[in-house]
């Protein structure tokens, strides 16, 4: 009830306020921002030569790569998944996966 | 094949982006399977707003320029079955969308998509001409304000000579206004301007009205498009928008002041 | 487009009297584009198109083609660098005799430009030697331009300039009068000068010995 609200004293803004949440999304994302921005853009590159190194041992569908990052406080992960094509006559799939974990500076 | 809608106005800081991410979400939420997509190339906000800024790998830019595919760039939404999202650059800029590129892209995604749904960005430069260049419909979203409501004249005047549909001589792009911050007790005592007022100005047909509301800054803070808050009357208001686009009879709420009881009205305390 | 017809080639006075009517108002004609009209010349007749060119030159208008005219014409025009370009309007046949006895020749028509869509802020259209009609409204921020009349059939909210060319009996009608400025044959009137009974009403503007009136299309308390 509002008006028992009205009598109450102020509180401080809780922590698990959304404005708090604002604060702590933006810091993470621009903190990756300011870090990579005189940087060039390395994740399409990456993703080639990692291709590339691929490629020379096993025949790898261009189409079928995957990438994924997850960026939080402590850790970022990328994801790359490369669908490798399947040696018998029938179409069994098999899944490599590829896991990076770096820590954020 | 899947319709291209782009969210434009003109001005900035109206409400495009809030508006894209909702209708993007409203439509999912309906089981169309929708992509929106962030044209504001330098300025990304789209992913923010969406909540899904740590997973952006690749963007719409490097799709265009062929550095990655148009799947490993488009984010599944984790809330919403049917919703992808397409980030843009923050480090390019404008000259980046190409009329080619963009075309190659949107080709691909009307195959796939239901609703394309383009988060134009401010202004009536490239970026904003690009996003509303491919169009079958637009969504003007306008603020009761004179700058905003001559700015949505600017650019519907864009949508009818710049578009394709306007360049190939085919049917026009179908205009919807979507009144955004509208705030009823202001426009009763006569500081804003009404509905009647902006439709009276813009001739187009009336989507939705969205009244000014808290919820759609606590939904930028958490990254939650204002859609899924259905609590709110901006929430609500996007859904019935929504749903007055994909053809029902609805009609407008919250545009008259709601009725205050006797305490809330002597302690002045708004929800 | 201008187009400047030539009756006589080898009168001394065309170019004086031009470069006077240059001089009344330079800015409208500095470098301004030119169309020669030969259709009143004899067939047989070619005239120095060079000279006709670098004389036009000093009158600071720039000669870019040719219309009507016979086939020697062109060649000759063709060789000072002038093409033939389409004739922008129906050929027009008063000026000549009548071609058969008891035949009568219809009068000139004006070709009238017609718009059907909205016209939004920051557009402008102009309907060169006729008129233009608007069937939907005309937002702030846009400009209606006509050599002839403009007729609005909705509220106007931009700017009208009829008489483009100097016509003053050009007129301006709208339903719905909350325009920017109007203006006839270069007299205009901004919307600061608008009296209230006149604002918001169906309108026509004209000309009136000199002056620019603005009048409700029906008396007030109709």
């Amino acid at each position: 009830m509002r008006i028992f609200n009205f009598f109450r004293p102020a509180q401080p803004p809780k922590v698990e306020s959304s404005a708090h949440h604002a604060k702590e999304r933006l810091q993470i994302v621009m903190a990756h921002e300011r870090a990579s921005r005189d940087g060039p853009d390395f994740l399409p590159l990456l993703q080639q030569e990692l291709l590339a190194v691929i490629a020379k041992y096993v025949d790898v569908d261009q189409n079928k790569v995957e990438v994924k990052l997850d960026r939080s406080n402590e850790i970022s992960t990328l994801e790359v998944n490369i669908e490798l094509p399947s040696r018998r006559p029938e179409p069994r799939r098999q899944r490599a996966a590829l896991q990076g974990a770096a820590s954020t500076p | 094949m899947g319709q291209i809608i782009v969210m434009t106005s003109g001005k900035g800081g109206v409400g495009k982006t809030t508006s894209s991410a909702a209708f993007a979400t409203g439509f999912a939420l309906r089981g169309h399977k929708t992509v929106v997509i962030d044209f504001d190339v330098g300025l990304r906000n789209l992913d923010l707003v969406m909540g899904c800024e740590r997973r952006v790998v690749f963007d719409f830019i490097n799709v265009i320029n062929g550095e990655a595919k148009l799947y490993q760039a488009l984010i599944k939404d984790k809330r919403v079955e049917n919703l992808y999202i397409l980030p843009t650059s923050q480090t390019r800029d404008k000259d980046a969308l190409t009329k080619e590129g963009v075309e190659a892209v949107m080709d691909e995604l009307r195959k796939e998509f239901e609703f394309i749904i383009c988060d134009s960005p401010a202004g009536i430069e490239k970026g904003a001409l690009m996003a509303l260049y491919f169009a079958d419909q637009a969504v003007v979203v306008t603020n009761p304000e004179v700058s905003s409501v001559r700015d949505s004249d600017r650019i519907l005047g864009m949508l009818a000579a710049r578009s394709r549909r306007a360049e190939l001589g085919q049917p026009p792009v179908i205009e919807h206004l979507l009144l955004t911050r509208y705030d009823p007790i202001r426009v009763e005592r006569g500081e804003m301007l009404n509905v009647n007022d902006v439709l009276e100005i813009l001739a187009i047909p009336l989507l939705g009205v969205i009244p000014e509301s808290q919820a759609v800054l606590r939904a930028s803070n958490v990254g939650v498009p204002v859609i899924l808050d259905d609590t709110s009357n901006a929430g609500m208001a996007y859904a019935d928008a929504v749903a007055r686009f994909l053809g029902e009879q609805l009609e407008h709420r919250f545009v008259k002041p709601e009725k205050r009881g006797l305490f809330s009205r002597l302690l002045g305390r708004t929800a | 487009m201008m187009v400047l017809k030539i009756l006589d080639p080898a009168s001394e006075t065309l170019f004086s009297r031009l470069s006077e009517k240059v001089r009344l108002a330079p800015n409208f004609f500095r470098n301004s584009a030119v169309v020669l009209d030969l259709e009143c010349l004899p067939e047989t007749q070619v005239c120095d198109f060079g000279d006709i060119k670098a004389r036009l030159r000093d009158c600071n208008l720039i000669a870019v083609g040719v219309q009507g005219g016979h086939r020697l014409q062109h060649e000759a025009a063709l060789r000072a660098g002038l093409p033939l370009v389409p004739s922008g309007r129906p050929t027009r046949t008063d000026n000549r005799p009548a071609q058969a006895a008891g035949q009568t020749v219809p009068p000139p028509s004006r070709p009238t430009l017609v718009v059907s869509e909205v016209v939004r802020s920051g557009r402008q259209i102009y309907a060169p030697g006729g008129d233009l009609v608007v069937t939907a409204m005309v937002s702030a921020g846009a400009e209606l331009l006509a050599d002839g009349h403009i007729h609005v059939y909705g509220t106007l909210r931009g700017r009208a300039l009829a008489g483009l060319s100097g016509d003053t009996t050009a007129r301006i009608f709208c339903l719905s009068l909350e325009a920017e400025m109007v203006s006839i044959a270069g007299l205009y009137r901004v919307n600061e000068d608008f009296t209230p009974e006149i604002v918001r009403k169906p309108v026509q503007i004209c000309l009136k010995e000199g002056y620019l009136c603005l009048e409700p299309f029906f008396p007030v308390g109709r």
